[in-house]
């Protein structure tokens, strides 16, 4: 017997559309709404032991939702977490999303159904991502390709294209017999034959629109941004100098500028000789504070954020950019002057 | 950032790579290991650059753009040594 | 070409029916500098329980017979290309330098183990060299002093060969791509050339500021491209790499049958964007000049040493020219990022050396050399350590020795 928990939202499990949006995280024992037909497409080897639900603004909108989520998920002891289908309800695809994300994580087998064009698909880590319709109309086809998913999942068969995956794939590393030196010259030879497969995909990148220009820098805060790991000496809270998994910020209030031996950088993917010399070679707060004298720019903001850029993975540069505009919005920092090396 | 309505500008070096990556407002520097800096150029001078680069990046916030856009320095005031 | 089967410290330095035999004195001697306070040497072998941490350079023994030149030419000998007459090969044996130098990323190797697999050095009897700088000593003086050393320690080991039968001998001759109707292929090896801890020398000297050059492939063998370069353990290219560059060892081996072997472009790898367009531009000119049909190519380091390999790519395939790049993905650790940040856009054939990004787990070690602690995990060396495969050293060699890849794992 397969013990599945399924997460659904407010909508799904009856609880309310908007006016419930902000509902805290619950859990109900057995099957609900949806649920009670992927449990019968699911048959006898498998029970919905729980639903644990969210309203969407909590679930999407609240950081660490999804861990409050699979918490109490994990407390029903699934072999499974199955999320949605969230069709094309965007904040029900970023979390159900992050909700298997997050199990993924955790090790717990995981499965989404979303649209492809659900924005939540981004969030959803390694974990598997079957293909729903886009509405809710189309619920009947949409569990028939989430339940044979599912039983996939369970015996650890993959899951393609053919089985309606979406998003991205996990590519993990294996070894193989013949050395990366001699794959390259098979492959020139075959490209030289007309044929021949690449090993690398060519990368997508998420596009973001940009945001609106401020109408002058004189009346805003401007703040100072950097991934050159430039930090006080001695590195006192220890950013790595590459893969960096954090970033950290630097008070500027009464600071006009870094003096060499005072601001050192750590970063493993340059030769700092240059910038330790001058650290305004990373971080240009002299001219800024002149600047900011000459209401060039209103004021400069009172700490300047950083990281180390050397090796960083997408997805926690991502997470960066996430936390840094939610710190600035706060601030209320309306503009941002980035160094990259 | 830029999702959430904060207007960036980015000093590097490596163009491409930014553009490839779709940031939306970029400033051409000198070189990886000094982005508001030229060592080659006298303290004085390289003030003045530093300067340049920074009112290039803020002139860059207020400007509307679709995708990435390069703000050349204007460098014709010679203070590439 | 000797083959090392066993290795010990003992009375003498010798070599006799495959025995290395190392008198840590001397050893000591050869590495002796105003800039070390101390030297020891140990040997770790193949499937031993140990792990050497903070690995700087590996050096495979080599010197020259009667009347072929000189031995890493620019340190041991005249700055100038030796590449003719008899190399003595030390196959399976190792000397590596090991300890802290400042923005040196702190590298991995375990003997056994899931990762011995990934390292080239996991597969050698390695002497390993650790030191104590000297109080008064700059720290690029150590770094300086103990390259010297170990090259010294690394040539005398394999005189210790010179009277010895060989294994085997191996003929190879200077490549000549006016040779028959085969596709003309070749190697450019971009080297990195970031100044101190983050250079690697060719005759001794930095090919920063250099334009790319044609080289004699026998001059790699001989020694000539020498690292100093500390950064992204898994993406380093040790002396040990470029005196068995496993691109050259390829082309080597197919050329006659599946190809012609047309040479080797040796490139720095500037730091600034229009330096790299220049060189991009030149490095891909060369290789028409020189008659290369297609040509693989490799570099060393992260992200920006990607763009050097893309911009030479999309240049070769402007001029006609076949271009395949060994590249490493920064996929995240679970391997859903996009994989490389500046690929090509006209050339597209690239091939994956592994994740950067994924965790593995390397159990505990009886034994660990080169420092008591892994500074980045704050956990005695010898330990269970959980680790990137960035860590491991040479596990995504840019030069091609590993056999990682990545597969879609659906």
């Amino acid at each position: 017997m397969t013990r599945v928990v399924h997460y659904l939202n407010q909508f799904f499990v009856g609880i309310g559309g908007e006016d419930a949006a902000a509902s805290g995280p619950a859990s109900i024992e057995g099957p609900v709404g949806p649920g009670k037909r992927l449990q019968a497409l699911l048959g006898d080897d498998f029970e919905i032991v729980a639903t644990v639900h969210c309203g969407d603004d909590h679930a999407a909108g609240v950081p660490g939702a999804d861990e409050e989520i699979l918490a109490l998920a994990r407390g029903h002891q699934p072999d499974l977490v199955v999320a949605g289908p969230a069709f094309t309800s965007g904040r029900y695809g970023i979390a159900c999303a992050r909700v298997v994300a997050a199990a993924t994580r955790a090790g717990v087998p995981a499965i989404a159904a979303m649209h492809d064009d659900n924005p939540g698909l981004e969030d959803a880590g390694a974990a598997v991502v079957v293909r729903s319709g886009p509405v809710a109309r189309e619920m009947g086809p949409s569990l028939d390709t989430f339940a044979a998913a599912v039983r996939r999942v369970v015996v650890g068969e993959p899951v393609t294209g053919e089985h309606g995956r979406i998003g991205r794939v996990p590519r993990r590393n294996v070894l193989v017999d013949a050395n990366a030196a001699e794959r390259a010259v098979d492959l020139v030879l075959a490209r030289l034959a007309g044929g021949g497969d690449s090993e690398v995909p060519l990368p997508r990148f998420d596009r973001v629109p940009p945001a609106p220009p401020v109408p002058s820098t004189a009346d805003v805060t401007v703040a100072l941004v950097t991934e050159s790991a430039l930090v006080p000496d001695g590195n006192p809270d220890g950013l790595e100098s590459a893969r960096a998994t954090r970033w950290l910020r630097y008070a500027l209030e009464d600071v006009d500028e870094l003096a060499a031996g005072q601001y050192r950088s750590v970063h493993g993917g340059f030769s700092t000789v240059f910038a330790n010399e001058d650290p305004h070679r990373l971080v240009p707060l002299d001219v800024a504070r002149e600047l900011e004298r000459e209401q060039v720019i209103g004021r400069l903001h009172r700490e300047y954020l950083v990281t180390a850029g050397n090796g960083t993975s997408v997805s926690n540069a991502r997470r960066f950019g996430v936390e840094w505009a939610a710190e600035l919005r706060r601030s209320e920092v309306r503009a941002a002057v980035f160094t990259a090396t | 950032m830029e999702r959430a309505g904060i207007p960036t500008a980015l000093l590097c070096n490596l163009v491409p790579i930014a553009q490839r990556v779709g940031a939306p407002r970029i400033v051409p520097t000198r070189g990886i290991p000094f982005p508001t800096g030229d060592p080659s150029l006298s303290p004085p001078e390289e003030r003045a650059w530093r300067r340049r680069l920074v009112e290039r990046a803020l002139e860059a916030v207020c400007t509307a753009v679709d995708g990435p856009t390069v703000f050349e320095v204007d460098d014709r005031l010679g203070t590439r040594a | 070409m000797h083959r090392v089967q066993r290795v010990s410290l003992g009375e003498e330095t010798a070599f006799r029916d495959g025995h290395l035999t190392v008198r840590a004195e001397e050893a000591v001697e050869l590495l002796a500098s105003p800039s070390l306070a101390d030297v020891r040497v140990t040997w770790v072998s193949p499937g031993d329980s140990a792990r050497v941490v903070k690995v700087l350079d590996a050096v495979e023994p080599r010197t020259k017979g009667p009347g072929g030149g000189g031995i890493f030419p620019g340190f041991l000998s005249p700055g100038r290309p030796q590449g003719r007459g008899t190399t003595h090969v030390l196959s399976g044996a190792a000397v590596v330098s090991a300890g802290f130098l400042p923005r040196a990323q702190e590298a991995v190797l375990d003997l056994s183990g899931p990762a011995a697999a990934m390292s080239p050095l996991a597969a050698t009897h390695n002497l390993v060299v650790e030191f104590t700088p000297a109080a008064a000593a700059t720290w690029e003086d150590v770094d300086r002093d103990l390259r010297a050393g170990v090259l010294r320690l690394a040539a005398r080991l394999a005189e210790a060969a010179l009277d010895a039968p060989p294994d085997a001998v191996e003929d190879l001759p200077v490549p000549d791509p006016r040779d028959g109707a085969l596709p003309r292929v070749g190697a450019v090896v971009n080297i990195q050339t970031q100044g101190t801890f983050k250079d690697v020398f060719v005759h001794g000297r930095s090919l920063s500021g250099g334009l790319p050059t044609l080289v004699d492939p026998g001059d790699l063998d001989d020694g000539a491209v020498v690292s100093g370069q500390y950064g992204h353990p898994a993406l380093k290219n040790p002396t040990y790499l470029h005196q068995n560059n496993p691109v050259v060892e390829a082309l080597r081996r197919r050329s006659g049958t599946d190809l012609v072997f047309a040479g080797v472009v040796l490139s720095p790898e500037p730091v600034d964007q229009e330096q790299k367009q220049r060189i991009s531009a030149y490095a891909a000119r060369l290789c028409l000049l020189a008659g290369f049909d297609a040509a693989v190519l490799t570099k060393e380091g992260g992200g920006n040493a990607d763009a050097d390999v893309a911009m030479k790519m999309d240049e070769l395939e402007e001029l006609g020219l076949t271009a395949v790049g060994l590249f490493s993905e920064l996929a995240g650790a679970d391997g859903t990022g996009p994989s490389i940040v500046v690929p090509p856009t006209k050339a597209t054939a690239m091939v994956s050396t592994g994740n950067y990004d994924e965790r593995l787990v390397l159990p505990a070690v009886e034994r660990a050399l080169g420092g008591d602690r892994l500074d980045l995990l704050d956990v005695p060396a010898t330990e269970e350590l959980e680790l990137p495969t960035a860590v491991i050293y040479c596990a995504l060699s840019p030069l091609g020795w590993g056999r990682l890849t990545c597969r879609e794992a659906a």
